[in-house]
């Protein structure tokens, strides 16, 4: 029954995805997907970590087919070898999951020849059937066959005309070998393996710091007097920055672009050293012992007040880049700032609770890690090369067509409704106009398989096109 | 571990499988001495390959007193990993050349069976060091019956 499952999957596969682009197939293969690892598992899907990354996936899913953005389809990638490790083991960090999901879908099946019921399985099968006696069957006449013939065929005009009539061509062995890859794939993640011992080490490893055995005081002094030293310094140094920082902000012109990009980028640059060495040390600090240390309340504070320092400097970051945005318009560049600036923020309130709670790096890489899936899923709700021509062409105070024009094709519709609200020349709304009609040719092209929510959307104008 | 009777058949597999994805949309019979041939090329790129990147993981666990299987264990699944993300790399990059293609994923299969055989040596030998013991037990037994009854 089960394989019967396998096999349906992997011809559905075949008609999903075999010389097909992405688009609805996508969005159906995570159907097909969660069905038959439930089919498969279904006495695991009862704990809520899987149902959370069943959820994941189906919206990961949606966001491909309403989006249709590359974002979208690496994120439901991802969280296609998030659910698979998931599956496999449920309670281990989540880029244990990654890799076990990534092992399961590359060689689970080659794993599985190890796993004890597979082989008692496999000795009963093998019992009953005698593989080897079969495969000389078929193979050994097979090849005497085809060798016989062969010669044959010189020596006879008339056996030489029925062999060349043979035609094998109905058969679409492409198709039948693109079929044998989907069950290679369904079979790989229909029972998800573990990689060992990542897997059994990650879940041996809590998220709590331990005091280690050798206790010194005097030890302990010492590394807090330094600390203190140290980031007592720091944290002048960095007051010291943020003071002219804000100076420079209140004294910088928007109308220069590349005054503006020169404190975007050099205040990126700073935020990034600042950032890592500040992570660094209060790590380092707060690796062992000395958060048991009775007397370690300055340190915190002084470690606190750093992280809170950091902070504001990214805060000044975000500034310089929403003015350098307001001036110039949206790119992927400065998206790609303000997503690094929230990743770092995130950072450092991760390493402020690890200082707190007193936990282990483990728990800063767990927690860091599973933001940073979530925040990979939200941008794939965005589609943004849309979204960066609308804020461009209608909040920007001045904006690169060519920039624009040269985005893919998501943003070919709002592109072309908006190019005559704007003032740019003829050439440039010639090129908006072929990029329209380029992109509603080959929407009337595509077949069911690689439809997206823009083909429903759009239906009207694409009948129009076909007519 | 029997690296002959290992790299024979991993080199019929790889023939096998880079065969059908490169004739699999026309297939001429006059082919098939070619076909017969390439097993040499074929022989030579499966040893460099299985002996280069895949025996020394046992010879060295061989050294280390650890199981075959073991071995299989720990070293297996970053080995798949690592060939899977070249394969597909290198497919990638090559614009999905069919016979790129075929090469890829005739090395990326073949060589992940061809751990799955070593493995399996270990574990043949295991069962016949097994079931030497049981014989030589159950002979012991039955000697020792014999004695009894006489």
């Amino acid at each position: 029954m089960k394989q019967l499952v396998i096999i349906i999957a992997s011809i559905l596969f075949s008609i999903l995805f075999y010389n097909r682009g992405i688009g609805l197939n996508l969005s159906l293969f995570t159907v097909i997907t969660i069905l038959l690892l439930y089919i498969h598992n279904s006495h695991k899907f009862k704990n809520k970590t899987i149902l959370l990354h069943v959820l994941a996936y189906v919206l990961s899913a949606v966001f491909v087919f309403v989006n249709h953005t590359a974002l979208a389809i690496i994120t439901n990638c991802a969280a296609f070898f998030t659910l698979v490790g998931t599956v496999s083991q449920s309670a281990n960090s989540i880029y244990v999951q990654w890799f076990n999901g990534i092992y399961s879908s590359v060689a689970g099946l080659f794993h599985r020849n190890f796993e004890v019921n597979e082989t008692a399985h496999k000795i009963d099968w093998k019992k009953n059937i005698d593989v080897m006696h079969w495969a000389k069957l078929i193979g050994i006449p097979l090849v005497f066959v085809t060798v016989f013939i062969l010669l044959y065929k010189n020596g006879n005009p008339i056996f030489n005309d029925f062999v060349s009539q043979i035609n094998f061509s109905f058969i679409n062995l492409q198709w039948v070998l693109f079929t044998i890859l989907g069950y290679y794939l369904f079979s790989n993640i229909s029972k998800p393996v573990q990689v060992d011992p990542a897997t059994s080490i990650d879940l041996k490893t809590n998220n709590r710091l331990l005091k280690g055995q050798h206790f010194s005081e005097e030890k302990l002094k010492k590394e807090k007097q330094l600390g203190i030293t140290l980031l007592g310094f720091l944290n002048l140094l960095l007051v010291f920055y943020i003071v002219t920082d804000i100076i420079s902000l209140s004294t910088i012109e928007t109308t220069k672009a590349s005054a503006l990009s020169n404190h975007v980028h050099s205040g990126i640059n700073t935020l990034i050293a600042s950032i890592l060495i500040a992570i660094g040390v209060i790590l380092y600090f707060f690796r062992g012992n000395l958060n048991f240390y009775a007397e370690n309340r300055t340190l915190k504070s002084i470690a606190f007040a750093w992280i809170f320092l950091n902070v504001l400097l990214i805060g000044l970051i975000a500034i310089k880049n929403q003015i350098y945005i307001t001036s110039f318009g949206l790119t992927y560049k400065r998206i790609g700032v303000h997503i690094y600036i929230l990743l770092t923020l995130i950072g450092l309130i991760t390493t402020f609770l690890k200082v707190l709670k007193v936990k282990n790096l483990a728990y800063l890489f767990r927690r860091n890690t599973q933001i940073a899936f979530v925040v990979l899923l939200v941008c794939s709700t965005i589609n943004w090369d849309a979204t960066i021509t609308k804020y461009n062409l209608t909040k920007a105070k001045t904006f690169d067509v060519g920039y624009l024009i040269n985005l893919t094709n998501r943003n070919a519709i709002i592109l072309n409704e908006l190019k005559d609200t704007i003032e740019i020349s003829q050439r440039q709304k010639d090129s908006i106009e072929t990029k329209y009609l380029n992109h509603i040719t080959s929407l009337s092209q595509k077949d069911w398989q690689e439809w997206n929510y823009e083909t429903f959307a759009n239906s009207e104008k694409l009948k129009k096109t076909n007519h | 571990m029997n690296v002959i009777e290992n790299l024979a058949k991993s080199s019929l597999m790889a023939l096998v499988i880079f065969w059908v994805i490169i004739r699999c949309k026309s297939f001429e019979v006059e082919a098939l001495p070619y076909v017969m041939l390439s097993f040499i090329p074929i022989f030579i790129c499966v040893a460099i390959v299985i002996v280069g990147s895949i025996c020394p993981f046992f010879w060295a666990a061989t050294n280390n007193k650890f199981t075959h299987k073991e071995v299989f264990t720990m070293c297996f699944p970053y080995y798949s990993c690592i060939a899977f993300g070249l394969c597909c790399y290198g497919i990638i990059t090559s614009n999905f050349d069919l016979h790129f293609t075929a090469f890829c994923t005739s090395a990326f299969s073949t060589t992940n069976q061809s751990w799955v055989w070593f493995a399996k040596t270990d574990k043949k030998m295991h069962n016949n060091k097994l079931n030497n013991t049981t014989k030589t037990t159950n002979n012991l037994k039955e000697a020792i019956t014999k004695t009894q009854s006489m």
